[in-house]
């Protein structure tokens, strides 16, 4: 590369592209809407309520995604083991000591380990997919150790009857995500530390020139991203009253697709949790059309790291920094 | 004779906005021509379009007296315009020659052909570095030798006429005089060269003329020797201009806010010491590498090795703790605004606000509303467009991001002590003013201010108290009337002539 190509490649292609991405993000759902509603049986009762319920376990784990991306931390590879997990711990819990213990050991659990996790990731500045990814490994291990036969069952004669109907029509889970949703976009538009957590992402050395307590704020980040996350466990194993790893499985690519669908940006510093619950409902949607369809779990793999790589595509378009 | 460029009637507009109306020039062989303007005046669309970066709407350029139109860097290298961009070019880990001939349509797949080195030889004796070996890697060169590297590159490939943006950004003064005298040489022998800086004095040093953007359009071109700064600076501003340093106010002194004594950072600062009053301006000079922008470092809590007892109102200010720092109100300001300083894709809103968000909110909740109106009167009092709250800062020139970083400092709950590194760099001249002026309100507020500068005029300028330093050790201390430009240079060029 010359000298003088240099400004010609920073500039111009990026202008063009720039331009292209709402028409790109208005045609795919145009796209999406028309298979969806030609469909046959896609607005049926139970299809919807099949989604939003898919939606709500998605969209608990892509909420804490989101906090970890905005803070510039990309993303996590260990939250959909974190879900089988705090399923597992659930269950066991509730069977010894009831469902309150059982429930804030959920939550200690999943936001603890998670914190811990930032802990590494803002203390010892370590890389933090590399740091999720030990921890997926970690949490697996660990799990398989403690329940040798894969699957937990709750006690006989516990039930949860309650949690399974319906709230104003809509079901239980979906009500606990949009309040969820509400308390992350609150925690982040409202508090000092929703905002230390853009200006991080947005540059981690400009916010610690400014005083910003980078360590503190990373780690709670995690930790805020496990306590979102819990409840997806929990719920799945209210809704099976079982656990097993196996629960968890996939959902941290489902999250990621939501985060990056909705426009947070993966390099952080921008975004939101609506974005977010926007983005979990496109996922949701394409998920049923596909089980509709009769499309095997395989090709949900396969519709997920396409949108991831076009998202990242657009994103980045043609810049790397 | 014809003129080796000759511009008529150049117009660019993006979208809407016309960033280049009606643009004519043009430059004899051995003139070197500045292009002066503020930021936004056009300068770099008439870079870019001389380039072929940019196509231009309407107007014509020719070279040599034949019009031409280039299409791409590749056309306007092959026609013999070449280009030293604002930031460097090269591969670190290629060596010289490597990267002279990088990326050049001369050179065959396997070049290492005699005829190419030698070419590469005498570019490198062109520009005075006769003596460089031709394989050594450029990461082993000094900012300013890897300047003149790209200086070479353009002459081995022909280039009769250079363009320059703001080639002396990064450099120290001693990096620059030689970069200054390589380009005189070059014009003496008959290249063509374009001067784009925001750099007055090197302007009047080096020039033979210059060309004055305002607006996207042409004000005026003059030779420089029929035109005195003022005259300069009020074509660039369009409107007269006071004194660029605003006076210092005749406040008494007020004891000394920060005492530093025996602060040291390994491999770069050797115990140093100094007091800075409350209400004045210290300034701590010295080139690059001479650990001055370490200290201000140190001070803001940066540097975890830093060691060393300061103070700040005779109580101990902890080091290597920037959150401790800021809660004193010592606050810094980067030299590196891109990546140290601004925050790019939050608001102007978030950034004028990033370092006091904590101490603003109701059990726990923010108080946006307060919060809106405190940086509406932050952006009042830096000169920052009030309308632009919601825009993201890494949109604003350099000098409106600068600006933000002043609105940080600003209103603190007591006056606090600003550190800043190189405050002014790369600001144009209207920016610049602000940033002056700014400084001199802080001082009459009670802040003590501490910076450092390379650019020897600012640092006379503006500073009450000059601290100078060499190889992490300080020379001397001057206060008002003593400072003084040759003593300064002489200070921190000491012991003798260092630096290749």
């Amino acid at each position: 590369m010359s000298v003088s190509e240099a400004p010609a490649r920073s500039s111009a292609p990026v202008r063009e592209r720039r331009n292209i991405v709402p028409l790109v993000r208005a045609a795919v759902l145009i796209i999406l809407a028309a298979i969806a509603l030609t469909t046959p049986g896609f607005l049926s009762q139970p299809s919807m309520l099949s989604l939003l319920t898919t939606v709500s376990f998605i969209g608990c784990v892509a909420v804490g995604m989101t906090l970890i991306t905005i803070s510039g931390n990309i993303m996590s590879f260990s939250l959909g083991a974190l879900v089988g997990a705090t399923a597992m711990i659930f269950i066991l819990v509730v069977n010894w000591a009831g469902f309150a213990v059982g429930l804030v050991a959920a939550l200690v659990f999943a936001g603890l380990g998670n914190a811990l996790q930032g802990f590494l990731v803002g203390w010892l500045r370590a890389n933090p997919i590399i740091v999720s990814i030990a921890a997926l490994a970690l949490i697996s291990g660990v799990a398989e150790a403690f329940a040798a036969h894969g699957t937990v069952y709750a006690a006989a004669g516990t039930s949860y009857a309650g949690f399974k109907g319906k709230l104003a029509g809509l079901p239980v889970e979906f009500v606990v995500f949009l309040g969820l949703t509400a308390l992350a976009q609150l925690i982040l538009t409202f508090t000092a530390f929703g905002r230390h957590l853009f200006l991080i992402g947005s540059s981690f050395r400009a916010a610690e020139a400014v005083g910003i307590r980078i360590w503190r704020t990373v780690t709670g980040a995690y930790l805020w991203a496990g306590l979102f996350t819990a409840p997806a466990g929990i719920m799945l194993a209210m809704r099976y009253d079982a656990a097993s790893m196996n629960y968890g499985i996939g959902y941290e690519y489902d999250a990621i697709a939501a985060v990056l669908v909705g426009g947070t940006v993966i390099k952080g510093g921008e975004g939101s949790v609506l974005r977010t619950l926007a983005g979990a409902l496109v996922i949701g949607i394409i998920q049923v059309v596909l089980v509709l369809q009769g499309l095997r779990t395989e090709w949900q793999y396969l519709i997920a790291g396409l949108i991831v790589l076009g998202v990242i595509a657009l994103q980045t378009q043609g810049r790397r920094d | 004779m014809t003129d080796i460029l000759s511009v008529d009637g150049l117009s660019k507009s993006f979208g809407g906005l016309t960033a280049l109306r009606d643009v004519s020039l043009a430059l004899r062989a051995g003139e070197i021509r500045a292009i002066c303007g503020e930021n936004g005046a056009g300068k770099s669309t008439l870079v870019k379009l001389l380039m072929g970066i940019f196509a231009p709407d309407a107007g014509t350029i020719a070279i040599d007296g034949a019009r031409r139109t280039i299409r791409g860097p590749r056309e306007a290298q092959a026609l013999g315009l070449g280009l030293v961009a604002q930031e460097l070019s090269l591969a670190p880990r290629l060596s010289i020659l490597d990267n002279i001939w990088l990326g050049s349509p001369d050179v065959p797949l396997l070049y290492r052909r005699r005829a190419l080195r030698q070419r590469a030889q005498q570019a490198l004796d062109t520009v005075g570095a006769g003596d460089w070996d031709l394989d050594t890697p450029v990461s082993a060169l000094g900012i300013g030798q890897r300047q003149l590297v790209e200086i070479a590159r353009l002459i081995a490939r022909n280039a009769r006429l250079l363009i320059l943006d703001e080639p002396t950004a990064t450099l120290s003064d001693s990096e620059i005089a030689r970069v200054l005298a390589v380009l005189k040489g070059l014009a003496a022998r008959g290249h063509a060269i374009i001067y784009v800086s925001h750099r007055l004095g090197e302007v009047f040093e080096l020039c033979d003329s210059v060309t004055v953007l305002r607006n996207g359009e042409h004000v005026a071109t003059r030779p420089v020797r029929d035109i005195t700064r003022e005259q300069l600076i009020e074509l660039m501003l369009g409107r007269p201009f006071g004194d660029m340093y605003p006076p210092a106010s005749a406040r008494p002194d007020a004891g000394s806010a920060v005492v530093v004594d025996r602060l040291r950072v390994p491999g770069h600062v050797h115990d140093v010491s100094f007091t800075a009053p409350r209400g004045k301006i210290l300034c701590i000079a010295g080139q690059l590498g001479s650990g001055a922008n370490m200290v201000t470092r140190a001070l803001a809590g940066l540097v975890p090795d830093a060691t060393g007892n300061v103070a700040l109102d005779g109580k101990p200010l902890q080091l290597g703790s920037v959150p401790h720092c800021v809660a004193r109100d010592v606050l810094f300001l980067s030299e590196d605004r891109a990546a140290e300083g601004i925050f790019p894709q939050r608001s102007v809103l978030e950034n004028l606000l990033a370092a006091g968000l904590g101490s603003h909110k109701h059990f726990g909740v923010l108080d946006w509303p307060r919060l809106r109106r405190i940086a509406q009167r932050l952006a009042e009092r830096v000169a920052v467009d009030q309308r632009r709250l919601a825009a993201a800062a890494g949109k604003l020139s350099g000098g409106n991001q600068q600006k933000l970083l002043f609105g940080r400092a600003i209103e603190r709950p007591r006056p606090g002590v600003l550190l800043m590194n190189e405050p002014t760099r790369g600001i144009d001249v209207g920016a610049r003013a602000d940033i002056y002026r700014i400084m001199r309100e802080l001082c009459a507020l009670g802040y003590a201010l501490i910076m450092t500068s390379s650019e020897l005029e600012e640092v006379v300028g503006i500073s009450d108290i000059v601290v100078t330093m060499y190889r992490g050790r300080t020379i001397a201390r001057y206060e008002h009337d003593a400072i003084a430009m040759a003593r300064i240079l002489a200070d921190i060029t000491h012991p003798a002539q260092a630096v290749a």
